[in-house]
């Protein structure tokens, strides 16, 4: 039941939350039907993260499916204050995919991964159906970034953007790029912990 | 007890994903041996996920299930006992890339000795960094002391056309260098051939990665001198 204090959109977000917890709970004991339901409930996120980042479509079920197989193994490990059950697997999802592109060679700007389009590049997280109490909180704080630093952040978060690629993008040298970046996440931290 | 501004700043990057390659190497072998570095990464993993929420969602083109669950099947299944090879024509060579690992294995396992002294239960997980040097990771090799489970990551193995990374396992009591099989360059190897072997053994000897002729070594011996070597440090729990 949502209480008084909850909109909407978050208590749909909670109960969501809540079945992916009880359902990772069952996974950390080793329970399969239960890691097929997980699978089921989450795997159109979890591609979404990867298929964004990685620019081939092998790449992208090769991730998913490391990605899987170390929920399986680390389901135990998950901590519910933390974080959302979705962003705790989608995490291990992107760390997958950025080890890949980290590893070969940086993303290019001119290998998009099919069905995207230049303009939907960037994920607009105020999109979202259900808004969890900590992403309410993200995206206010992201709103007060200036908008070039806020679009290379998410370019960054949702599609893996290197520095080079976002100082291709922006029109700025590399180390400017880096420099953004880093205190655009100090900025993120200190209004999140205010 | 805290960071070093650089460490915070590289920590936040790492989260983001816009550390280049080599940074992004070696952030990731950093933090298997610096808690507080490792830590700094997870709260800002955990500070960016509510975005991963926000995702849309978009359909894998197949059913991916079966092909995981094949996976951790595998990964629970212990393979065939290694062929026992004699293989005394490298073993004064290997002893010697031994004895040098160990040098570059102590410089990193330094860290561990005060809390290992502290630890009431002996740790059962462990990792080593495959490496040329100190700031060269190539591989991270994963191990689980019970199980007998090896994974084995690459971090920034150069790919080899037409040629194989093969992953060994060297310790006096072996006598000659086994192998455990060869290595993925572009994605995390599983095995548990290591279930085969003494947990001391296991836990004491020098991991080597050679370049073998596609597909592993023809003969079950290594046909050059390792290219990367690491010693296992304890995981902390």
């Amino acid at each position: 039941m949502p209480t008084l204090d909850e909109t909407p959109r978050a208590a749909q977000a909670k109960a969501a939350s809540e079945d992916l917890a009880a359902l990772l709970a069952r996974v950390a004991a080793r329970d399969s039907a239960a890691f097929a339901a997980l699978y089921r409930a989450t795997q159109g996120v979890l591609y979404g993260v990867v298929a964004r980042i990685l620019t081939r479509g092998d790449a992208s079920g090769e991730a998913l499916q490391e990605a899987y197989v170390r929920i399986w193994e680390k389901a135990g490990e998950y901590d519910p204050a933390k974080g959302s059950p979705i962003g705790w697997m989608a995490t291990i999802a992107r760390n997958r995919a950025l080890d890949e592109i980290r590893r070969v060679r940086p993303a290019s700007l001119e290998e998009m991964p099919e069905g995207f389009e230049p303009a939907a590049e960037s994920v607009d997280p105020l999109a979202a159906r259900a808004r969890s109490e900590r992403l309410t909180a993200l995206i206010a704080c992201l709103g007060k970034l200036d908008a070039d630093k806020r679009e290379a952040v998410l370019l960054a978060y949702y599609r893996g953007f290197s520095r080079d690629a976002l100082a291709k993008r922006f029109g700025a040298p590399t180390p400017t790029i880096k420099t953004w970046l880093r205190r655009s996440l100090m900025q993120l931290r200190e209004c999140l912990e205010s | 007890m805290s960071l070093l501004p650089d460490d915070d700043s590289a920590a936040a990057e790492f989260a983001l994903g816009t550390l280049e390659p080599g940074e992004r190497a070696t952030l990731a072998a950093r933090r298997l041996r610096e808690p507080e570095l490792d830590a700094a990464i997870r709260a800002w993993e955990s500070r960016l996920s509510p975005l991963a929420e926000a995702t849309p969602p978009i359909e894998p083109p197949v059913d991916f299930l079966p092909a995981i669950e094949a996976r951790i099947r595998a990964a629970a299944t212990p393979p065939a006992a290694d062929d026992v090879a004699a293989l005394t024509r490298h073993l004064a060579r290997w002893r010697a890339a031994a004895m040098g690992a160990t040098g570059i294995a102590a410089a990193l396992a330094i860290g561990f000795v005060a809390r290992e002294a502290a630890r009431p239960a002996a740790p059962r997980e462990f990792v080593a960094v495959l490496q040329k040097s100190a700031d060269s990771p190539a591989f991270i090799a994963s191990i689980n002391l019970d199980k007998g489970e090896l994974s084995v990551r690459p971090m920034a193995a150069p790919p080899q056309a037409g040629k194989s990374y093969e992953l060994w396992i060297i310790e006096p009591k072996l006598g000659a260098p086994r192998s455990l099989g060869v290595l993925d360059a572009s994605a995390v190897t599983r095995g548990s051939r290591l279930a085969g072997f003494d947990q001391a053994v296991v836990k004491d000897a020098t991991y080597a990665v050679t370049v073998e002729p596609e597909g592993g070594s023809p003969n079950g011996q290594p046909s050059g001198p390792p290219v990367f070597v690491g010693k296992l440090v304890p995981v902390e729990p």
